[in-house]
Parts: C-alpha cells; structure tokens; sequence
C-alpha cells in the first residue's frame, strides 16, 4: 500500500474539495480524495417523512456535538461565543447548508488599503471574477443580473421565487430608500441539468430530498468521478507524513474499521473547512514542525472568523406564507455593508432576509422565548405567529485577530482517538457595536414594512456555520500560511483550498468565494504543473 | 380515538385520565373549534412508538400532579402544571416537546393550519413569485448603492 502514490490526494469532499477534484479532473492525473464521512441518500433526509421537523432536532442537527454520528468529530466550544455547526461527509457541509450564494464583494479584497484594518488579501475580486461565473454555472444558482452592489455579473438561473416575505419586506426596505436585491441563491428556480428544479419544501438545513438544492454532492461529485477522480469515504485523515527532504509525503488515515493505513501522494490538498484543517495540520507535529505543519508563521489555527449574527423577526397581521420556500434564501440589503465610521464601528454588516420555520419550531421556539404560551391562549398566539413572519439576519464582518483560535483539545479526541478541535473565541467589541447597530436597522426595516411586533435574537450562539482565516493566505511566510494561490509556505507540495485561507471574512456568506477560490488554485496548478514546486 | 380510556395502556386507568387532562391544558381547542386539543390527535399512538423516553417522563410528570387532576378547575390544573414547570423545568420542557411534537405533526393540524399533510417531499409548496417591479426605486438609484471600489 505504501508504494502505490496518487499525483493529487485531497482530504475533504465538500463545498471546495469537490470544485478542486473536479478542475483537476482535466489533467487525468490520478486524484484520490479521503473523506472521513458517508454519501447522503436524499431518500432518507427528513422531508420524506411525516416527522421532518423533529428529525432535524436529531440525526440531521447542523451541530456535530447533538447529531453525534460516528462520522462526526466532536469540538469543544466551551470558551467560545460561537458553536461550531458542520456536517462531514461527500459534499461537507453544503449538505445542510441554506445555500444563500452572495460573494464577497470587491472591496473585501482591501480592508487594510481602504478601511486601515487587518489585511489585504494577495489577489482581488477581478482575479476571482472568471471563477465566480464557472462556480455559479456548475453549481446552478439563480439570481438576477443588474444589481449595483456588485460589478456586472449574470446567474445562470432566474431568481428564486420572493413570495410574500420578500415582497412584504421590499416594501420596508423601499420606504427606507435603501438598497435591495434578490438573493443569489445555489438552488435552482428551474430544472438544470438534469436535476429537477427547487419545490420549495421549506427546510434545506436538514438536507433537500428533491436535489432541487446545490450541494457538491450533486453537483461536482458526479462529474468529477465520471472523469476519473476517486473517491474514498469513511476514511479519516490524522497526519500528514513528511519525506526527508521536506516535501509532503502523504497521510496516515483510518479507514472504516479503525484500521491505520497510510497514503503516499506526490501532492496534499486540505479541504477540511475552517476548523478540521488547522486540527490536521496542528496534529501533524514532527521533529522539524513541532508545532506542527506548515506553521513557521504561528498563524495555522489562529485568526479564526465566524460572522457574528443576530435576527430579529416580524409579526404581521396578513399571511406571509413563512414556512413555505428556501428558508435562507429571498432578499437581501447590502444598505450597511461599507465603513461609516459615524456608527461606531469599522466595516459592515449584510441583512439576510430569511423565512420562517414549521409549525413545530414556531410552537416550541415560542415557548422558549416566551412569546407563545402553552395552556390558555396557545392556540390563539400561534396562530398570530405562524406563517405571519419575517426575519431579517444580520451578518456581521468578523475582523482577524490572532487570540481567537482552533488549537487540539488535551483531552476530547473523536472515536479513532484523533484530537478534537478546540475553540477559543470572543466576540470584539467592534462586532457587539455593528451587530447592535444591525439588529436596530433590521427592525427598522420590518416595522416600515408592517410588522406590528420585533422579536430579537442576538447574538446567536449556534451560528458557527461559517469558518474561516485559520490558514491565511499572504504574500509574507512570517505572518501567513499559504501564498496567493494555496501552496504552504514552508512545504511546497501542500496546498489548502478551503475556507481557513481567508484573509478577512467580509460580511456575506462564504461559499461562493471558497469554491470560486479553489477552482482558481486549482487553475493555477494546472498552468504551473511543471514548476508547481519551484 | 385518543380521549378513550383503554385495559391495555401502560397506565393505569386513573393516570390516563390525568394524561387527558394534561394533554388538554397543555393545547386547548381554539376557542372557534376549528383547532382540535392535544387530546383529539392521537396521543396513544405516539405514546407507543415512543413509549422507552416518553413513558418514564410522563410517569413522573402525572405522579406529581396526581390523580385528581382531571377533577380541577382549569385554572387550577394551569397552576398545578407551572409549578410543576418551575419546580422540574427539564422534565416538563421534554413533555411538553413531545405533546407538541406529537401535536404539530398530525395531520389534521398540519391541514387545518395551511401545512402538507404527511412528508414535505414530493408533493412540495407553492409560492408567490413576488413582484419584481418593486425593485424601480433601487435600481432608479442605482448611482447611491454603487459598490465601493477597491482602488
Ligand atoms: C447549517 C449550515 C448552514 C449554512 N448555510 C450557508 C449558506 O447559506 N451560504 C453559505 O455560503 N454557506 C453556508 N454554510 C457554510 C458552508 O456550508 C461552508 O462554507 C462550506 O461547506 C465550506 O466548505 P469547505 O470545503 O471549506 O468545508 P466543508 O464543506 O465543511 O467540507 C469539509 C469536509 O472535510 C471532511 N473532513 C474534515 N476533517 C477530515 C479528516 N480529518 N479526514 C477526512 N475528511 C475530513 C469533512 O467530513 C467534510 O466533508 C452553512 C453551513 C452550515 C453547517
């Protein structure tokens, strides 16, 4: 086994493992991609069942700690404001993500030059350009061209369907003169590629049965293994080797019967998200890395970023159809999202106009906020609360600053006895500003747009869904991990593609610029195979 | 079905008395009739399929308020339930889930309240298009919601 080298192993098969895999599938070089979880059968996500809103309390929790599958790897959140939540199998965490599709926005690219804070990144959004549109295409994502929050671009697909929470809270946006746009969505409005189109079943953060959702297992996978690439599930990575002359010499992993198996390859990609790659990395010690690979800089697992969030929800008198459609996709308003230094805080903030949830949700989420009772008067507050809300998120940038960290738990490790990640996070105070400034304008917006009572949610503890900066890239090994296109300063056939390169975290959702940012390394190799180690 | 009193429950027969009582102050009907209570929707049933967690917290639950429960005023049997809340909040917090849970995704309710009877999927959601002309003023002011340029 140890003699048989792939040319391209990557660990993790999600959001970017699958884009790389599938870019390189082009070279026909032989590409292998370990992920330590399952295929999902849509047939069995919740939405084929009677009880789908309970089963998204169990086996298909966003958070690894409840779900607890023997897939998972455990995290201790304990000195964190934020939970991390994930799901780990092929197609990673776009399994259970709301697929709401914004990139990051030009001016992300230069916090340090235009705002004087943290850093810029190595390339721009102009460099990222061609990649955002191939990465829309693969995936399918409807939107609608034109909006002026953004340098033209054109979705594939037309916009997903407002319905009467978009519509309802358009108009509060259009009372206030602020900018407003509908969604880029990684959901398909109409049938695309042999997938049929979205049929609005509500809950797509427990999985879409009808594959109307664009989650790489649908969407890159099966290309990508058309084409050559293979891939092994249920195989967890724990090390990266090293050769002696200090070339990455493959991984050590445990396939589904706890066995150790060891895998040489001529090239590493990590694509293990935020948080399962700087756990490898940090647990690949050795003699020349003791504190371990890829670390000269000190800044593997450090600069750790979620947005920091909060929602505030409308009460209107008329039916607004709120559990109906994408749950994270409709509008959004970008109203915030540049610095005004008049409102006490550096950068900004993206208001995601967000749907509501099932009867069962809206009934026990009631009772915990104290807003619909159980006994006397349920039925009549329920009744004023379900299908008549809306909700406005409040995304916050979240700023690098190097205390906040994903370093190995001394103690919790998964069930092959691998380390878990541990996080240690604190919300800064120019975060709690912005996010206060938010939650004021998000209900704002929804009593111009009718809503006789605001309830508010902020911060939101389990909200760990974005995960990024614990592997930054930058031109300088003294202060980041990769170069401006994934290779590791200090090993030079080991390259990270996922959301830890990050160098700030701009205020929208992340994947649309993780994806588009490994199809460009992914470019970037194919153009310097023969001096890729120079 | 599930107001009646059955031999072959796992409780006894003055426990499933309090059991309705509970169900009903848990969810009344509406005041309209339209919404059935908790005790018209099949408990039982749910309380088989759930019987290994569901049965050990209910036997506390109805231990505690006792079998004269169902012979209380309705605002004694709130009082009785809120202290019992106060007094064993994670008891009560897992009852009440279930009682709900059992509650929301019944049939019946879910048609009375505009929601698919039965799995979401394939039968699906319609949903307004939305009107796109509300978008006239952004894009009349398009000049004020340029993005920022990077240089
Ligand atoms: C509930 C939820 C909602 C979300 N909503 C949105 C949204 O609306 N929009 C958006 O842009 N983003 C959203 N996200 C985030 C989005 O899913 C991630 O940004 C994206 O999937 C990250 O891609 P990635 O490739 O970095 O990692 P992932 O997609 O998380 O993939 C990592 C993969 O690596 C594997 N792995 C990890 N460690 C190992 C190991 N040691 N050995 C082998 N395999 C390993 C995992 O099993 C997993 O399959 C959401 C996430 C969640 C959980």
């Amino acid at each position: 086994m140890s003699e048989d080298i792939v040319d391209i192993l990557i660990v993790g098969a999600g959001a970017s493992g699958a884009a790389f895999a599938w870019s390189m599938a082009d070279t026909r070089m032989r590409i292998v991609c370990l992920d330590q979880g399952d295929w999902t059968n849509p047939a069995d996500y919740p939405s084929n069942a009677t009880n789908w809103e309970s089963q998204s309390f169990g086996p298909y929790h966003i958070d690894p700690n409840v779900r607890g599958l023997d897939t998972d790897y455990p995290v201790n959140n304990e000195e964190s404001d934020v939970t991390v939540v994930n799901f780990n199998g092929v197609g990673g965490s776009t399994i259970l993500y709301g697929a709401h599709f914004p990139r990051l926005h030009p001016s992300d690219f230069r916090v340090n030059t235009l705002d004087g804070v943290a850093d810029d990144w190595p390339l721009s959004y102009d460099t990222l350009d061609p990649y955002f549109a191939l990465n829309d295409r693969v995936m399918g994502v409807s939107g609608l061209a034109g909006d002026p929050m953004y340098p033209p671009k054109q979705p594939p697909l037309p916009p997903l369907p407002m319905g009467l929470v978009g519509e309802t809270v358009a108009r509060g946006f259009n009372k206030l003169g602020w900018h407003w746009w509908p969604s880029d969505s990684a959901i398909i409005s109409q049938p695309y590629e042999g997938r049929d189109k979205c049929l609005n079943l509500g809950p797509c953060l427990s999985g879409c049965a009808q594959g109307g959702k664009s989650s790489t297992d649908i969407t890159y996978w099966p290309e990508a293994i058309r084409r050559g690439v293979e891939l092994r599930t249920r195989c967890r990575v724990k090390e990266i080797t090293l050769r002696d002359d200090g070339f990455a010499d493959g991984v050590v992993y445990f396939d589904a019967d706890g066995n150790e198996c060891f895998q040489r390859a001529e090239v590493v990609v990590m694509a293990c998200n935020g948080v399962g790659t700087p756990r490898i990395l940090l647990n690949s010690k050795s003699e020349n890395y003791p504190d371990g690979l890829a670390n000269s800089s000190g800044m593997v697992g450090r600069n750790l970023m979620f947005h920091p969030c909060g929602f505030a929800q409308g009460i209107f008198e008329e039916r607004l159809d709120s559990h109906k459609g994408p749950a994270a996709c409709c509008i959004l308003s970008k109203q915030f999202y540049e610095t005004d230094l008049e409102r006490g805080f550096v950068r900004g903030y993206n208001m995601q106009v967000t749907r509501g949830s099932g009867p069962l949700t809206t009934a026990m989420t009631g009772y915990l906020s104290g807003t619909i009772p159980w006994g006397e008067g349920h039925q009549e507050a329920f009744a004023k609360r379900f299908d008549h809300v809306a909700s406005v998120g409040i995304i916050c940038e979240d700023l690098p600053e190097a205390h906040n960290t994903v370093t190995l738990d001394p103690e919790l490790t998964d069930s092959d006895g691998i380390p878990a990640p541990k996080i240690t996070y604190r919300y800064s105070k120019n975060s709690l500003d912005m996010l206060s400034h938010g939650m004021d304008r998000a209900e704002e917006a929804l009593r111009a747009a009718g809503a006789s009572e605001v309830v508010r949610s902020a911060p939101l503890a389990q909200s760990g869904w974005h995960l990024l900066g614990t592997a930054r890239m930058g031109n300088d090994p003294e202060t980041s991990v990769v170069n401006s296109w994934g290779r590791s300063h200090d090993v030079k056939n080991l390259f990270i593609i996922d959301g830890s390169i990050f160098v700030t975290s701009g205020a929208v959702n992340p994947t649309s610029t993780i994806q588009a940012l490994s199809l460009y390394i992914a470019d970037n190799m194919k153009k310097n195979l023969t001096s890729l180690f120079d | 079905m599930s107001s009646i009193i059955t031999s072959d429950h796992p409780l006894s027969v003055p426990r499933q008395k309090s059991l309705n009582a509970l169900l009903d102050t848990l969810i009344p009907a509406s005041s309209d009739g339209n919404m059935p209570s908790a005790t018209d929707v099949g408990f039982e049933l749910y309380l088989q399929t759930q019987a290994d967690e569901l049965l050990p917290i209910l036997r506390k639950i109805l231990e505690d308020i006792g079998d004269d429960f169902p012979d209380q005023t309705r605002e004694a049997q709130q009082d009785i339930i809120r202290h019992f809340s106060a007094t064993n909040g994670e008891v009560f917090q897992a009852v009440l889930t279930r009682v709900y849970d059992c509650y929301y995704q019944n049939d019946a309710v879910r048609r009375k309240i505009g929601v698919v009877a039965g799995p979401l999927f394939p039968q699906g959601n319609t949903l307004e298009p939305g009107d796109l002309s509300l978008l006239d003023p952004v894009i009349a002011h398009s000049d004020q919601h340029e993005y920022r340029k990077p240089d």
